[in-house]
């Protein structure tokens, strides 16, 4: 700490030790210099306090919320969708690929016998005919039609808010006007 | 007539997709955002811009406020990088953002103020036109420090330094600040007299 002024708004801020603050406080008891310019900072402080803001203009909540809705109304689908559906659903994906894949690499008869690697002529595969007609389909493409069925409630339940929101700011303008 | 929830509450309800309470936070602390858009700003239109500018990011990144700190606090980091940003762009290709001269033209008017009117110039009036004689950085500590209920550290948050530097600055900002003032209260008694 420095000068008697640095010491002082210290002391005024509160931002000292209270050792500090208390040699301060004494300081200004008994030196008249620091007791003058002690009344001369505190005079300021409480004028810097009431210092007044700005005020912008009356439709600045508004412009923000048009702007805001307005980006809304631009997002495209793919932005608007959640990226975690997205990658589950391109991680189910990989999973089932990779699986025919293992399954498949598995039953193939590698004979290294010869020069030429035997490949079977009908890759024996047992249910995978049956595979897409089977309950595992069904299943995927139940899960798929709940998806899109909450996709759709979450829109529509967005579309209704914003809607409302939109009523609720068009009658508080109204108000406004008439104030 | 503004919402009694506490800022994390309309945040929340933000969050949830009521974009009425987001309306209700803009309301809310519009006025402090705007004044600090003004300490960079040369215009009001600039400062408008800006303050629209800092809503509209807030609200995009709203889902990554962790709420360790003060809304507040958060809300007026992007007021001073957005703030920072504008200011450069402006500034690219005239002068220094560092030399004083160039902000002694902002004039800060209060609405429902007639500045021209010599009966209603009150200290406060001069304070304000030291204050928008200020450098930016000086003039947003004096701001956060005495209307924006922000301490120290939360100030050194805000602006990205060390505390103790804001501690300093501060300190020269008063006193650029008192310097100003005097200055212009003499001056307006010279052309009273």
């Amino acid at each position: 700490m420095n000068s008697i002024e640095e010491k002082l708004w210290n002391y005024i801020d509160g931002s000292c030790t209270p050792q500090e603050q208390a040699a301060i406080a004494l300081l200004i008891e008994q030196d008249e210099v620091y007791r003058q310019k002690y009344t001369e900072l505190l005079k300021l402080n409480a004028e810097f306090s009431v210092m007044e803001l700005d005020e912008p203009p009356m439709a600045f909540t508004y412009n923000v919320m048009e702007t805001i809705r307005a980006e809304h109304a631009r997002q495209p689908l793919k932005a608007a969708i959640d990226q975690r559906i997205i990658k589950g659903i391109g991680l189910f994906f990989v999973f089932t690929i990779s699986a025919f894949l293992i399954y498949a690499l598995a039953n193939i008869n590698w004979q290294a016998g010869g020069v030429s690697l035997h490949v079977p002529a009908a890759l024996s595969a047992p249910g995978i005919k049956n595979f897409f007609a089977g309950p595992f389909m069904k299943g995927f493409l139940f899960l798929d039609v709940v998806l899109v069925l909450y996709l759709f409630d979450t829109y529509l339940r967005k579309k209704g808010l914003a809607k409302m929101n939109t009523n609720v700011q068009t009658s508080g303008q109204q108000n406004q006007q008439k104030d | 007539m503004q919402s009694k929830l506490s800022d994390i509450e309309l945040i929340e309800q933000t969050l949830a997709g009521n974009q009425a309470a987001y309306a209700d936070l803009v309301k809310r602390h519009q006025r402090f955002v705007f004044t600090l858009a003004m300490r960079f700003a040369k215009t009001r239109e600039d400062a408008e811009e800006i303050a629209q500018d800092c809503f509209i990011k807030a609200y995009r990144s709203l889902d990554s406020f962790q709420r360790q700190a003060k809304f507040t606090t958060w809300l007026y980091t992007i007021v001073y990088t957005t703030a920072m940003t504008a200011l450069r762009k402006k500034r690219v290709d005239t002068d220094s953002i560092d030399d004083e001269n160039t902000f002694i033209q902002i004039e800060n008017q209060t609405s429902g103020y007639d500045v021209n009117d010599a009966e209603n110039k009150s200290r406060s009036f001069y304070l304000n036109q030291a204050i928008a004689q200020l450098l930016p950085d000086d003039a947003t500590i004096i701001t956060l420090f005495y209307k924006g209920e922000q301490s120290l550290d939360e100030i050194a948050l805000t602006m990205g330094m060390e505390a103790n530097t804001v501690k300093v600055k501060l300190f020269r900002a008063r006193q650029r600040l008192k310097e100003k003032l005097e200055r212009n209260l003499k001056q307006e008694a010279k052309e009273l007299i």
